[in-house]
């Protein structure tokens, strides 16, 4: 009673709506982490597949995923300088 | 061919045993042939809420090793047609098992019985990849507390990595009274951070409590709240379609307090 009293005249918030707004921040800030580790991972692998045809540089190379509505796209960058002759690989 | 859903959490005691237990011995009610996996190795809990521990011989690892068929590892419930209990094991622990060899056991499974529900241990380690391994559909069971959204946030974003679809959200130990006066998120608020499909909401239930202690899940007691609710979310995973209904309690006064609330 005394509490819907203060929240009636907008003293004190909710404490649902303040543990909703935390949350919200945090759970934005531990996804970005997990795609933080994810994306070094995948730059990684990408990097070892690629560098079998192409010769780049490390760090010209750029990943991004982008987020538009419900879906990620993946965006990725490797510049490279040479086409490596697979011919003469064999 | 049946269904394989695994119940899962991240954070660990907000229900996943009790949600197991209750929409197995539902579905079975409801006329279907279900086997509950018990995926919690070396705290194994499954059989004592279902009240068939003393009935338990064998258990996965057994039929992991071998030692024992599958389909003579299975309990069966006296008590209602068609429903079966995968025990774990107690004197093991998690990484004596594969996800594989969970995957094995659930395909079987897939094809006799209409559901397969494995209970998952808490966590987003070995024990919670070898209870998704064969799954194909999840249940995430929340409480609408801080921690456990943000766990279950974590272990949402884990199974749609590995394409388990769809993965639907309970809201266990809902209290109506804390969300009208504003201490509890009502289910808007979990929906709205998760971003997932709600399946059902359970009310805190004391009758859950009881029914732990004699080891009959609460769906038999038909007057409770909590047992409504685990019927209706039985028959939305049957496919009917069920509305959820607002559990939110709507006192005159906080009405008119959440009337002016939303107008800021
Ligand atoms: N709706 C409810 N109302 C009241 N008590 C509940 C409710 N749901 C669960 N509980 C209680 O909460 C406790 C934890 O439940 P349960 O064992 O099902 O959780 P769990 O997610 O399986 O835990 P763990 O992560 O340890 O496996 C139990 O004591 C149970 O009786
Ligand atoms: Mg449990």
């Amino acid at each position: 009673m005394n509490l819907s009293i203060k929240q009636l005249f907008g003293r004190k918030p909710k404490s649902s709506n303040i543990a909703k707004q935390r949350l919200k921040l945090v759970i934005t800030q531990d996804r970005v982490d997990v795609d933080d580790r994810f994306m070094t991972r995948l730059h990684h692998e990408l990097a070892e597949v690629l560098a079998k045809y192409f010769e780049f540089s490390a760090n010209s190379v750029k990943m991004n995923l982008k987020q538009e509505g419900n879906s990620y796209i993946l965006v990725a960058d490797f510049p490279y300088t040479k086409f490596h002759d697979m011919s003469m690989r064999r | 061919m049946g269904k394989v859903i695994v119940v899962t959490s991240g954070k660990g005691g907000v229900g996943k045993t009790t949600s197991t237990a209750n929409l197995g011995t539902a579905l079975a009610l409801l006329g279907k042939s279900v086997v509950l996996i018990d995926a919690d190795v070396g705290l194994r809990n499954l059989d004592i809420v279902m009240g068939l521990e003393s009935r338990v011989v064998y258990t996965s690892m057994d039929v992991i090793e071998k030692q024992c068929e599958l389909n003579k590892a299975l309990v069966r419930d006296r008590r209602v047609d068609g429903l079966m209990l995968l025990a774990a094991s107690q004197k093991n622990n998690k990484d004596d098992m594969q996800p594989e060899q969970m995957k094995a056991i659930c395909d079987k499974l897939r094809t006799t019985y209409d559901f397969t529900l494995v209970d998952s241990p808490a966590g987003i380690e070995r024990g919670f990849r070898n209870a998704s391994a064969g799954a194909d559909e999840a249940i995430v069971v929340t409480t609408p507390d801080v921690s456990a959204i943000r766990d279950a946030d974590r272990i949402i974003g884990l199974l749609q990595n590995v394409e388990v679809e769809p993965i639907n959200l309970v809201i266990n130990r809902f209290s109506p009274q804390l969300v009208g006066n504003g201490s509890m998120m009502d289910q808007a608020d979990v929906l709205d951070i998760l971003n997932i499909d709600l399946i059902g909401v359970v009310p805190e239930d004391s009758g859950v409590i009881t029914s732990t202690n004699r080891g009959i899940p609460l769906v038999y007691e038909d007057g409770s709240p909590g047992a409504q609710a685990y019927m209706r979310i039985a028959r939305r995973l049957t496919g009917q379609r069920i509305p959820i209904p607002d559990l939110e309690q709507k006192g005159l006064l906080s009405s008119i307090v959440n009337w002016f609330t939303k107008k800021k």
